[in-house]
C-alpha cells in the first residue's frame, strides 16, 4: 500500500496490485517509475479521459485516453525488443494502450500524442512509453473535432 | 474507491482493443534527439494542466 498526497486528487491510498511499474520511467522523466490509473467514478471506466498519476511525484498526473476513440485504426509499430519491459505474456487481452492528452487553455486546441503511446500489461502491472516507428503519427494530433462529433452522435 | 469521486483501476479496464505492430527484425530504432525532446516537452505539457483536462473530462 502506498499513500500519496496528490495535487490533483488529494490524499490517495493505492494498493500494491494497482501500481503500474514503468521500469524506464516515462520519456523525459526516467525517475518516475510508479504510476496508478485514476478515473472519475461518475463516468466509471467508460470515461474518455483517465489520469496516470505518478506515485513518485505527487504533482505529476497526465491525462490519457484510449487512442481508438479518436483513431479507429491506430496501430503503432515498434521494434519487438522495446516491448521487453512489459513482461512475457503480451496477449492482446492483457494489454492496454493509452495516449497522453494535452489540454491548452483553449480546449478546442486539445491534442493527443500518437507518436509515443503508453502500453500497459495490466496482468503484470508493467508499462512502458515508446516512440513508434510510424511517420504518420504526430506528437500533437488535434482531436477536438473528433471528440465533438462523437459527443454529438451519442 | 479512494475519494468520493475518483477510483483507481488497472485490471478493470482490460479488454479494450489494442493493436501493436512489430517492425521488421533488426531494424534499430534510432530516435533523433529532437523527437525525444519534443516528447519530453509533450509529457510535461500534458501533466501541466490537469485542471483543464478535468473540465474537458466533464464535457466528454
Amino acid at each position: 500500500m502506498v499513500e500519496v498526497n496528490t495535487k490533483a486528487f488529494g490524499e490517495i491510498a493505492i494498493e500494491d496490485d494497482k501500481i503500474i511499474n514503468f521500469e524506464h520511467g516515462i520519456l523525459g522523466f526516467p525517475d518516475l517509475k510508479k504510476f496508478t490509473l485514476i478515473f472519475n467514478i461518475e463516468k466509471g471506466v467508460e470515461s474518455t479521459i483517465k489520469w496516470l498519476q505518478s506515485l513518485d511525484e505527487p504533482n505529476f498526473a497526465m491525462p490519457v485516453m484510449n487512442p481508438n476513440l479518436v483513431m479507429e485504426d491506430y496501430e503503432p509499430m515498434f521494434d519487438i525488443e522495446l516491448l521487453e519491459p512489459l513482461g512475457n505474456d503480451l496477449s492482446p487481452e492483457n494489454l492496454l494502450m493509452f495516449v497522453t492528452v494535452t489540454v491548452p487553455k483553449d480546449i478546442t486546441k486539445i491534442t493527443v500524442n500518437l507518436k509515443a503511446p503508453i502500453i500497459i500489461n495490466a496482468q503484470e502491472c508493467k508499462a512502458v512509453q515508446l516512440i513508434s516507428d510510424n511517420d504518420a503519427y504526430t506528437i500533437k494530433h488535434s482531436i477536438y473535432d473528433k471528440l465533438a462529433a462523437k459527443k454529438a452522435g451519442e | 474507491m479512494i475519494n468520493n469521486d475518483i477510483e483507481v483501476t488497472v485490471l478493470d479496464i482490460k479488454g479494450e482493443q489494442v493493436k501493436i505492430g512489430i517492425s521488421a527484425p533488426k531494424q534499430v530504432s534510432i530516435y533523433r534527439k529532437e523527437v525525444y525532446q519534443q516528447i519530453q516537452e509533450a509529457n510535461k505539457e500534458a501533466a501541466g494542466n490537469v485542471a483543464a483536462a478535468e473540465r474537458l473530462a466533464k464535457l466528454f
